[in-house]
């Protein structure tokens, strides 16, 4: 964390954006070897994730970002893309 | 109106309460008369199409007010509707369209460049209809007289161990009589609002809708649990009393953080089907949804539904599925069909009005699957899996009689995922087992050794699977062997391999 305190906010959401966007092409990308991951691709679209994928994925931003998300959370507004996900994180996470 | 029918359902409730909510689908309400009207609309355009009497129409589509639409115009213009799994591939719709001959197919925007590449070369299949674009004018078509109780109302396809679907037929009648006795079980009645996550290609989808327009009831269609604050939304705001799941519905709204604190007053039934519910699992939804009762039930495309546990009997006996649905029987036989005793294990039967009346042209595997019974025309299903019944009469499932799979819910053949797997260069042996799974009821495991020098790994064996096969089929591991283990006659040791896969039971969620 102390890295972090001394990054700019853009640069902070750079990292976010790189590392949730390696962690989706690592995991559930592989399905779909022609597609390059956008970072405003529509998820849901693309049709990556099951039910038990979101889970997954949700379980991984909890666990490496140290943030809880609710129920209710799980929507299109904050996991729709990954750039979605970026600005849940950041406006969530502790600094 | 001839009763018994699908359509004499919707124009009761049509008649009945107008004005009241039928479907939600996102932002849209239809209700009765709407539903009705647009039903009128599209029968008349496949009339005019030329659908007549006792055709099939096949639906590809993911759950919608139109796919609705499209189920119960079929059965207004007189059809039978074919719901076909919105996610499967090419090969397979070419496959299922030619096979029951469908003259024309309903599907949304997403799927219609799939259908209308395999309707290219089926000479049965005259019309692509899609949902989502405005209807083109057609001149009147004829009425083809009404339809009966004992008409065609669905041909619905099922896995099958040979790694063919089969066709399970169903005349109005079984429909109408089987929904009416899980109505009547689980007291549904006009108030409920019922949400859908399950898809409607599916039986237990289906039948979701089938059973909200026989009571007057709201359905609300969702597309799966993918983006689960929807469905926890869709509960507070619909005010749902209703919800049906599969063991990973469950799983998945267990594990969400703040869903056992809200208040959900109005939701009132729970209704479990596709696989079992450990005990540990059946806590945890109870401890999830306090106010709800929890239905534990089974069945087969073939009839539907088997049976089903009361709610006040689910501490007491968490493993049982309970007693035959109302209006039907069910019991235990032996190879010689003779009825066993308490304990004893059998062949799970089945009698009643909704067992279907075959399997579509295929006469041989229906003699298999339905035996006469007791005086001419009495007809037994046999159910292929093996059960016992408790003192009490309540029948527990204790395993199947043929290696079909059932993950997510869904039947799986084996024998479709290894016939996919082979065509793949460089993969040598499979074996596809399932194995039991928390999260899924069972999950679909591929056993595969590869060439000398072949590339493929993992990743790449199962999305090749993704490609060709629907999504529940896609395997959730891929095993790598040197050589698959052998029994004494040279036969791949399915068993050993099934034991191998079966990974430590996970530790319980917290």
């Amino acid at each position: 964390m102390n890295r972090n305190d001394t990054m700019t906010r853009g640069a902070q959401t750079d990292q976010l954006r790189d590392e949730i966007s390696l962690f989706i092409t690592e995991n559930f990308l592989y399905m779909r070897p022609d597609h390059v991951l956008r970072p405003d691709d529509d998820l849901l679209r693309l049709a990556l994730f099951d039910s038990l994928g979101f889970i997954e994925l949700i379980e991984e931003i909890q666990d490496r970002y140290g943030i809880e998300v609710r129920d209710i959370e799980i929507n299109e507004e904050n996991f729709g893309s990954v750039n979605a996900i970026v600005s849940f994180v950041a406006a969530r996470r502790p600094t | 109106m001839i009763p018994g029918t699908l359509d004499s359902d919707l124009r009761a409730s049509a008649a009945a309460r107008p004005a009241h909510t039928a479907i939600v689908d996102a932002d849209q309400r239809l209700t009765y008369r709407e539903l009705d009207e647009r039903v009128d609309q599209l029968a008349q355009q496949l009339r005019g199409l030329g659908v007549a009497r006792g055709d099939r129409v096949a639906v590809v589509m993911r759950n919608s007010a139109d796919a609705a639409v499209a189920i119960y115009a079929i059965g207004r213009a007189g059809a039978a509707f074919v719901p076909l799994n919105a996610t499967a591939k090419e090969h397979k719709l070419r496959h299922l369209l030619g096979h029951c001959e469908a003259g024309a197919v309903i599907c949304d925007r997403g799927v219609y460049e799939r259908v209308r590449v395999v309707s290219e070369n089926l000479e049965t299949l005259r019309d692509v209809i899609v949902t989502d674009e405005p209807l083109p004018a057609v001149a009147a078509g004829s009425e083809s007289g009404d339809v009966l109780d004992v008409d065609l109302a669905a041909i619905i396809y099922t896995s099958g161990s040979t790694g063919l679907p089969k066709g399970a037929v169903f005349l109005h009648r079984n429909m109408h009589f089987v929904a009416g006795s899980i109505v009547a079980y689980l007291g549904l009645h006009a108030e409920d609002r019922i949400l859908c996550v399950l898809p409607l290609s599916h039986t237990y989808g289906l039948y979701q809708l089938i059973m909200t327009v026989r009571v007057g009831a709201t359905i609300v269609l969702e597309h799966g649990m993918t983006m689960p604050g929807r469905v926890v939304e869709a509960l507070e705001r619909e005010r749902i009393t209703v919800l049906p799941g599969v063991p990973t519905v469950w799983h998945v709204l267990v594990s969400l953080q703040g869903l056992a604190e809200r208040d959900l007053p109005h939701l009132r039934l729970l209704t479990n089907a596709g696989a079992a519910l450990s005990a540990s699992r059946v806590r945890d939804v109870h401890r999830t949804f306090p106010n709800a009762l929890l239905f534990s039930m089974y069945g087969q495309t073939e009839c539907k539904r088997v049976c089903y546990l009361p709610p006040d009997q689910i501490e007491l006996r968490p493993d049982s599925v309970g007693v035959a649905i109302p209006g039907t029987e069910a019991w235990i036989e032996d190879e010689r069909g003779r009825e066993v005793a308490a304990g004893e294990i059998g062949e799970l039967m089945v009698r009643g009005d909704h067992v279907m009346q075959g399997y579509w042209r295929d006469p041989e595997t229906t003699a298999r699957k339905i035996k006469p019974g007791r005086f001419p025309g009495d007809r037994v299903l046999r159910s292929g899996d093996l059960f016992r019944r408790d003192e009490d009469g309540y029948l527990y499932f204790v395993g199947r009689t043929d290696d079909i799979i059932t993950s997510r819910g869904e039947k799986v053949a084996p024998g479709e995922i290894e016939r996919v797997l082979y065509a793949l260069d460089g993969v040598h042996e499979v074996a596809v087992a399932g194995v039991p799974d928390e999260r899924l009821g069972e999950a679909v495991i591929a056993h595969v050794s590869l060439v000398a020098g072949c590339a493929h790994d993992a990743r790449s064996l199962r999305r090749h699977c993704a490609m060709h096969l629907e999504d529940f089929m896609v395997p959730k591991r891929v095993v790598i062997h040197d050589a698959l283990p052998k029994t004494d006659n040279g036969k791949i040791d399915r068993l050993l391999l099934a034991k191998q896969s079966v990974e430590p039971a996970p530790a319980a969620a917290v």
